[in-house]
């Protein structure tokens, strides 16, 4: 009989040998039956780990790591531009900009005094930690005290990776709804800082800052909030005070 | 409930886009498993999802089927287990747990605000089962 499930299946004769000078070779390896096994790992667990290392090495460069996010076209990689002319002046500062195509972000970000680099993601909705690591390596870092990190633009699946930053920045701007806090909640309950932007057009479009605090103060108490326009220069000092202050002593 | 989960097929979106590599995240630690007890056959995957984990259910669902063809989990049942949001009031150090169907939290006990988010971000393999 077979030794491995009981059939009448004939056993080879080095078989027959094997099972009386060596029987533990020959046992199932595996139990019979209906099995189950808790697991219980994490699936975010791959980035967890790299967004660890990430955290280590900026800390390790004495760097604030800020992780900008928001819905495209709400004015990130205009508000980094000139965080960067003024700013950049007074701190040294390193840009990584993430976007499914195209380096115009880059280009539109790159002066003579900044380190920047593109991340071109595909089809990839948001950035993880393993393409901030491989953009880290491909950057000088010597004297960078800040590291803007533009996510892709989108309100959804960042959330969820953490890059390793030391803050998190959600933009909502005034060319979107005033809603946009409740329908998108995840990503605004994970943010450190909510910029509310371009607030010089906000009149004129008729979006209601009052209603929109309000819906940011109650979808995400937890952050801090600063209202500007990075094209008017309203609020930037508010946001410079913000990155001076968490900048690692 | 919204419509999106109701929908019975799925628009492809980058949406879907992020459950799928989600799933592939998923199917690669279960293979990682089944290939410790024998590559046996996995009859049930089971993952937990906290309702502030940022994914679709429905979408998840569906990658599942998608992105489970010619693994050791092809066929089998797919079963998600919701982890409501846990939330913590620090003025009164109370956790309170956060009914469906809204994302402002106000403490039961003295109508606060709250945003210190205890429990409802899980994205986890939670248990395989195998015939």
């Amino acid at each position: 009989m077979c030794l491995e499930c009981g059939c009448n299946h004939p056993v080879p004769f080095g078989v027959k040998v094997l099972s009386v000078i060596a029987p533990g070779l020959l046992k199932p390896r595996v139990p019979d039956g209906p099995h189950t096994i808790e697991v219980h790992a994490s699936l975010l667990a791959q980035n967890d780990d790299a967004a660890a290392r990430n955290r280590a090495r900026f800390a390790s460069h004495g760097m604030l790591a800020l992780n900008l996010l928001s819905s495209p076209g709400a004015g990130k990689t205009t508000l980094l531009s000139r965080t960067v002319d003024v700013f950049g002046h007074e701190q040294r500062c390193a840009v990584l900009v993430g976007d499914l195509e195209t380096d115009n972000d880059a280009r539109r970000i790159h002066r003579p005094h900044l380190p920047v680099v593109q991340i071109t993601t595909g089809t990839a909705c948001h950035l993880d930690a393993e393409m901030i690591a491989r953009g880290l390596d491909t950057l000088s870092l010597d004297g960078v005290r800040v590291m803007f990190i533009e996510n892709v633009g989108n309100l959804v699946c960042p959330a969820a990776f953490d890059l390793g930053e030391t803050k998190r920045v959600v933009l909502l701007s005034a060319t979107e709804g005033e809603d946009k806090p409740l329908k998108y909640p995840p990503i605004f309950k994970s943010a450190d800082l909510v910029l509310l932007t371009k607030i010089d057009v906000a009149d004129a479009l008729g979006f209601d800052i009052a209603t929109a605090v309000e819906n940011i103060r109650r979808i995400a108490p937890q952050a801090e909030l600063i209202q500007l326009s990075a094209r008017s220069g309203e609020g930037m000092d508010e946001w410079h005070d913000f990155l001076r202050h968490h900048l690692p002593v | 409930m919204n419509l999106s989960r109701r929908s019975a097929r799925p628009v492809l979106s980058t949406h879907n886009v992020h459950e799928v590599g989600i799933m592939e995240s998923a199917l690669a630690l279960v293979a990682r498993h089944a290939a410790g007890h024998g590559d046996r056959r996995v009859s049930r995957v089971v993952l937990r999802i906290g309702a502030l984990a940022g994914v679709e259910i429905e979408s998840l669902c569906f990658a599942f089927g998608v992105v489970s063809r010619g693994t050791v989990a092809e066929g089998a049942d797919f079963e998600i287990e919701e982890v409501p949001v846990a939330v913590y009031c620090h003025g009164c150090h109370l956790e309170f747990a956060v009914e469906t169907g809204g994302f402002i939290f106000t403490c039961p006990n003295c109508g606060d605000l709250c945003g210190e988010i205890r429990r409802g971000r899980e994205l986890e393999l939670s248990r395989i089962e195998m015939t």
